[in-house]
């Protein structure tokens, strides 16, 4: 396998009895890329997720990180790799520190390396000052720092994040956002789950789109737009509704119309532009247009045709 | 590089072990088996001199340089399964629970080393703890019923109540790591104490000492140094030869080897009482080889079966 990949899944299934949870998976994300993994609630992320950090075994089809297989019980894969789980739990009996120290023992660094390395990580994630305190004692939001932080702990060629802002306020988010991009300035390779198009936008340049198991888009995040068939809407509103205007629009063969008192909506079903024929089919039936506008056809209707509406819910 | 790999190894097994070792520190659990112990001691110790000074007349204290060996003896039964499955209770199943599991797996360490640092750290707070039992009353016992005899083999008893207690806490472990469910080991755990020690009191009721009990974990077989002929035992000692027993009977391995057991069985008649008759004989060297590899058995087979659930567990939640 070239060394460029840090990830590479061929048809990766999981079955959990008889529900298909990952379907024939067949994902690559290269070195230094970050790359976000997205798709609405469970679709499957953390599924995939588990079984490259070695949780869960695939049902079949294999896996490589950093070009290692990974079949079974592996740490020297783990070795390379730094996970922060959706919705971290660390014993609560441990201070932030502590946590840090033993996860930085586990990974095989010295006392120096560790006393260098914990200050450096509690002050990235903002945690200064409150490193001796007790997990258990900490917020929601300092928790996902502290698991920020043990994912780089041991300064891991590649970055597994499920979910990180999950369950955060809209700060907490921004400030876990600015995180993740300071980790991608390092030029550590970042695979970064969320079921939020925002958030990948914002710290990601490819993805992946995952919907009930199955992959629906791999590339760049750009890429989406121009290759998948976003629909697009046309609003007109016109000066008084006319009866006649919508059962013309309904003959049109491009698009669906609807009607709400004097606006009509086309949902289009093609990528030409229409606005000459719209246009003059509702005047040819009697209305007046005071308005024609184009809505959709962006990277937000490009996901929702993706995931479909339901997987926004 | 095989070398290299060798030190890995060795520093993820120290650094489990440290994770460990702190988790059981700061366990309120532990803390309290510890002062459960301090309280049980504290009673075996001013037992006798409570009870002199309130007799009427009151008594004067007779030295008693027996007191500590007898004290490590009679550390048995329900006080070694409940420190036992107190401390392995949540071992596993607690980590699980918490969710703690998820982070501690995805760290560069194999299951199978994540296993052996807690089973190590349980044998070593169980070690700790009977270690301090057995230190407090020596201390104890040597200030209140003067100097104590046979302290060679006080060592001996740490070790047999440690393997004694492994053997419940070996049990609870593996329902643990089976359930993921600290609440089923400790119950699953009870309800198998309570059930061989009620078939071991039926068997022991209507067959006797008989062979089946030296295999069972718990209190076993009754064996005695009198005879078995008549209802009435002549004039021995009775001893407890199960799991439970085997801090006394290393000790008893060590200053009389050679003295002979006798397992008594009864005899049911037609008609009149039962006649009780002679089973087995054995030496407590014997005796207590046997409870020793009965009781390693236990514990190796029981880690065998939980590190091989722990080693196939998945986690699907987190």
């Amino acid at each position: 396998m070239p060394d460029d990949r840090a990830i590479e899944t061929h048809d990766l299934s999981k079955k959990y009895g008889d529900r298909l949870a990952v379907d024939r998976l067949n994902l690559t994300v290269a070195s230094k890329q970050v790359h976000g993994f997205l798709g609405p609630n469970g679709a499957g992320k953390s599924t995939t997720i588990k079984m490259m950090v070695g949780l869960l075994r695939p049902t079949s089809g294999s896996l490589s990180i950093l070009g290692q297989g990974v079949r079974g019980d592996n740490p020297k894969v783990r070795r390379k790799l730094g996970y922060m789980p959706e919705l971290p739990r660390f014993p609560k009996h441990l201070s932030g520190e502590e946590l840090l120290d033993v996860y930085g023992r586990m990974y095989g660094m010295s006392k120096t390396e560790r006393k260098g390395r914990i200050p450096e990580l509690i002050k990235m994630v903002g945690l200064e000052g409150r490193g001796k305190d007790r997990i258990g004692k900490y917020s929601k939001g300092m928790q996902q720092r502290i698991g920020i932080a043990q994912a780089l702990i041991s300064d891991p060629e590649l970055v597994i994040l499920d979910e990180p802002s999950i369950g955060l306020d809209p700060v907490g988010m921004v400030e876990v956002r600015n995180m993740v991009k300071d980790i991608v300035k390092s030029g550590t390779t970042v695979f970064f789950s969320s079921h939020l198009l925002a958030e990948v936008q914002q710290v990601c340049d490819h993805v992946t789109v995952i919907h009930l198991g199955v992959m629906r888009y791999s590339g760049t995040l750009d890429g989406i737009s121009s290759n998948v068939f976003a629909r697009r809407r046309i609003v007109i509103e016109l000066e008084k509704p006319v009866d006649s205007v919508l059962a013309s629009l309904k003959t049109l063969k491009f698009a669906t119309a609807e009607a709400n008192m004097n606006t009509y909506t086309l949902h289009l079903d093609t990528r030409e532009d229409v606005r000459a024929e719209i246009s003059r089919a509702v005047t040819g039936a009697g209305g007046v247009i005071v308005r024609m506008q184009e809505e959709g056809g962006g990277l937000e209707d490009a996901f929702l045709s993706l995931v479909g509406k339901e997987g926004m819910a | 590089m095989a070398q290299k790999n060798r030190a890995g190894t060795l520093a993820a097994f120290l650094a489990v072990l440290y994770y460990e070792f702190l988790w059981n520190i700061r366990k309120k659990k532990i803390i309290a088996i510890f002062i459960i112990i301090f309280a049980i001691a504290t009673v075996q110790l001013a037992f006798a001199p409570i009870a002199d000074a309130v007799a009427n007349p009151p008594q004067t204290l007779q030295a008693n340089p027996t007191f500590t060996f007898d004290g490590i003896a009679a550390l048995t039964g329900i006080f070694l399964f409940l420190v036992g499955v107190a401390t392995t209770m949540n071992t596993v199943s607690g980590e699980f629970e918490s969710g703690t599991i998820v982070p501690l797996l995805t760290k560069p360490v194999s299951k199978t080393l994540v296993f052996a640092g807690k089973v190590v750290a349980a044998v070593t707070t169980l070690l700790a703890a009977y270690a301090f039992l057995v230190a407090y009353i020596t201390v104890g016992g040597t200030l209140i019923y003067g100097p104590q005899d046979n302290l060679n083999v006080v060592p001996l008893g740490i070790l047999g109540l440690t393997i004694g207690s492994m053997v419940w806490a070996s049990i609870a472990l593996t329902l643990g790591t089976l359930s993921k469910n600290s609440v089923l080991a400790a119950l699953g755990s009870f309800g198998f104490y309570i059930g061989i020690t009620i078939a071991g009191a039926l068997i022991g009721s209507f067959l006797g000492a008989s062979t089946i009990l030296f295999y069972a974990p718990g209190m076993g077989a009754s064996g005695t140094t009198g005879a078995c002929a008549g209802l009435e035992r002549g004039g021995g000692q009775t001893f407890s030869t199960g799991t439970d027993g085997l801090a006394s009977m290393l000790m008893r391995w060590v200053l009389n080897p050679g003295q002979v057991l006798n397992f008594c069985g009864f005899q049911f008649r037609a008609s009149g009482a039962p006649t009780t008759t002679l089973l087995s004989s054995d030496t407590f060297a014997n005796v207590a080889f046997r409870d020793l590899w009965v009781s390693l058995v236990y514990v190796a087979g029981l880690l065998l079966l939980s590190w091989f659930a722990f080693r196939r567990s998945q986690i699907a939640e987190s």
